[in-house]
């Protein structure tokens, strides 16, 4: 960090400028003992639930517990200069984090203190992390789709903006992929994002925030970061600090989308602090309220009405609705949904993209498994002409998975079953995308126009992508007012129709494949 | 501590309660702080933490040192303790017992730590006005820290009024350095 003499001297004038210099009646009390991070305190009989607590060394902790004859506190970062006996203060705050759009394109810490080495942020504003969810008479429905830019997600399980689309699976099946791919397709979208990342390892984490720059998304994203060698209270703290920092944008009549990688680490940090303060373990360990540590966090993403943003903006902001979509990212074991945090989660959030080992293994990355992947809301939201495509990719994948067990018998199938199995098959590979290669609407809904159509029933099922990237070329160099023209309708009006149809029929006569 | 004064509480809001009704709440004081120096006198402390001695032993000797000094109630409650193997955290019934019968007599005890010594004058100003901050009469203790370096600090409680120029500069520190 580079600063000149000149700008400390600023600093420190204008914090003598502002100390002030009055006593004030603070209540204090006494460390009794240090736990792995959770102290008890003696006094503080004027406590409340959830106030900082000032220890020595510019220290700051949480309470959490408060008891009969002591308070249990977790300290915020660092703890092992805390000793018994030491004197600590109620500050008669609440846990605040910076917050505002000069955080954008930063990485910070689960307290908003920047770790990027990029200087200080400079931001006006800050706010509680711990906030109630907007009450019903200040929602509005779901109706504006998230172009994730996959095409097995934006035809199968659309996602709208204010929805929470849980993506669930095992270790190594590509869920983070599937945010970041989610992230990187929000380019010009009017959409801040924020990567919540939660106990991964800090070189996890670096290569996602490289991988975000080299596709150009750290420009609208913020990513808050609490790793593994965190202390347990920053990564149970993390998801809150960044749904605070993605609440700004949404009460201003903004959208934005937070990902939070993954919450079944913040369960576990949470059930560390827990059993540290004594709470009694329920089910897996987990304290009584692991459900509602979950679903706090997740009821703030919500689509917010105009109403709600003009009375918070104080009218500055008219007739704009805000939202904060959320893709909760939880982590099963050996495919088991039925553990304790999956099961809360599936049932908190308004759908989920299921990501599957086998199909991983099989190559059919994402590997999302359409029978059981679900958008409660989503349908709603999703892109016209997508939603008009769309349609017959589900239907063809279920009747596949149908089939699927008849498929040794090839050649005693009938016609029909034969050719049902056919588009199944290639229906599945068509829905296999790379990473970091998000469609446009346009290119999605060619696809899926040629799919429908059978223009890829006569293609060799392992040629069907690239055919597809060839199509897709052909129709940006020789076509391009038709995609322009669908990309900014969103929509395929009959005569775009016959045009497309025209345009994939002279793509086939003049492309050798 | 903490869970010393937990333990301590029912013991010190029976021993009060009971004083109370018996309307001996001096001489309960008196007593529990007579068996409280006895308790925290090396020797004694040795003698109840020796494993080798057997709790009749324990009882008839505690009672012996104390002799008349305590009331039938008064070893009433030695016994108990003993019984429970609670001896050693009378200090802490002692302070409870303290705090009870303050609350009930609507005093507070304030410690004053100046820089210099105050006057007469200066001190019953500074009681007159906590009196009126916490409603409550207030019992004031003065010493004097030259390390406060100028002004004085208050502790009530777990109220602590930092007027010094000491939590001053450490205030300033503090700003300087976050």
């Amino acid at each position: 960090m580079q600063l000149s003499t000149s700008e400390i001297s600023e600093l420190i004038k204008s914090r003598l400028e502002n100390f002030s210099t009055t006593a004030e009646a603070r209540t204090q009390g006494t460390v009794i003992s240090v736990t792995d991070g959770i102290v008890r305190i003696h006094g503080l009989s004027n406590v409340m639930a959830g106030e900082m607590i000032e220890f020595p060394g510019n220290t700051y902790g949480l309470a959490l517990n408060l008891e009969r004859d002591s308070v249990g506190a977790v300290v915020l970062g660092d703890y092992e200069h805390i000793t018994e006996g030491d004197v600590c203060k109620c500050t008669g705050r609440i846990l605040e984090v910076p917050v505002g759009p000069e955080l954008i394109g930063r990485v910070v810490n689960a307290l908003g203190q920047p770790i990027d080495g990029k200087g200080p942020v400079k931001t006006k504003l800050t706010d509680k992390i711990e906030k109630v969810a907007p009450g019903v008479i200040a929602r509005k429905s779901v109706s504006q789709p998230v172009q994730t830019g996959l095409k097995s997600v934006d035809s199968m399980v659309p996602v709208g903006r204010g929805q929470r689309e849980l993506i669930i699976g095992d270790r190594q099946t590509g869920k983070t992929a599937v945010a970041v791919d989610a992230i990187i397709n929000q380019k010009g979208q009017n959409m801040t994002c924020i990567y919540v990342a939660i106990g991964q390892k800090a070189s996890t984490i670096a290569n996602v925030v490289r991988k975000l720059e080299e596709n150009g998304a750290m420009a609208y994203t913020i990513v808050v970061a609490a790793s593994a060698s965190d202390s347990a209270a920053l990564q149970f703290l993390a998801p809150y600090s960044g749904c605070t920092m993605g609440e700004y944008f949404r009460d201003r009549g903004e959208d934005a989308l937070i990902v939070y990688d993954d919450l079944t680490k913040q369960a576990i940090a949470y059930r560390q602090i827990s059993l540290l303060l004594r709470r009694p373990p329920g089910r897996e360990a987990y304290p009584g309220d692991v459900f509602y540590i979950h679903s706090r966090l997740l009821e703030r993403a919500a689509r917010v009405n105009e109403e709600y943003v003009e009375k918070f903006t104080n009218g500055k902001v008219k007739g704009k609705t805000g939202s904060l979509t959320a893709l909760p990212v939880i982590e099963t074991a050996a495919g088991d949904v039925s553990a304790f945090v999956p099961t809360n989660v599936i049932s908190i959030t308004d759908g989920q993209i299921f990501l599957e080992t086998d199909l991983f293994n099989a190559g059919i990355r994402p590997a999302i498994n359409a029978g059981i992947s679900v958008s409660r809301v989503g349908g709603a939201a999703q892109t016209k002409v997508i939603k008009k495509l769309g349609g017959g990719v589900r239907l063809a994948l279920a009747q596949y998975r149908e089939l699927a067990a008849f498929a040794q018998f090839a050649s005693d199938l009938d016609e029909a079953t034969r050719k049902q199995l056919d588009r199944g098959r290639m229906f599945t590979e068509l829905m296999k995308q790379a990473q970091y290669a998000p469609l446009s609407v346009s290119n999605m809904a060619i696809t899926l126009f040629a799919a429908n159509k059978g223009y890829f029933d006569d293609v060799p099922t392992n040629k069907v992508l690239a055919v597809e990237g060839k199509l897709h070329g052909f129709i940006a160099s020789k076509y391009k007012a038709l995609a322009d023209a669908i990309e900014t309708s969103k929509d395929l009006s009959g005569d775009n129709e016959k045009a497309l149809d025209a345009a994939i029929q002279d793509f086939k006569a003049t492309t050798a494949y | 501590m903490a869970e010393i004064s937990t333990i301590a509480r029912p013991y010190a809001v029976a021993a009060y309660k009971l004083a109370k009704e018996k309307k001996a709440l001096a001489k309960w004081s008196e007593m529990l702080s007579f068996a409280t120096a006895v308790v925290n006198d090396v020797n004694m402390q040795a003698y109840i933490q020796d494993p080798k001695v057997v709790s009749a032993d324990l009882e008839a000797a505690f009672l012996k040192v104390c002799g008349d000094k305590l009331n039938e109630h008064g070893q009433n409650l030695i016994k108990v303790l003993v019984e429970y193997g609670r001896l050693s955290i009378l200090p802490a019934i002692t302070e409870a017992f303290e705090a009870l019968k303050a609350l009930e007599e609507g005093t507070l005890e304030a410690q004053i730590i100046a820089s210099a010594k105050p006057s007469a004058a200066e001190t019953k100003d500074l009681v007159k006005r906590l009196e009126a901050k916490f409603g409550k009469k207030i019992e004031a203790t003065v010493s004097v820290d030259p390390e406060m370096i100028g002004g004085f600090k208050i502790i009530v409680g777990d109220t602590v009024i930092d007027a010094s120029v000491k939590g001053q500069l450490q205030n300033l520190a503090y700003s300087l350095s976050a």
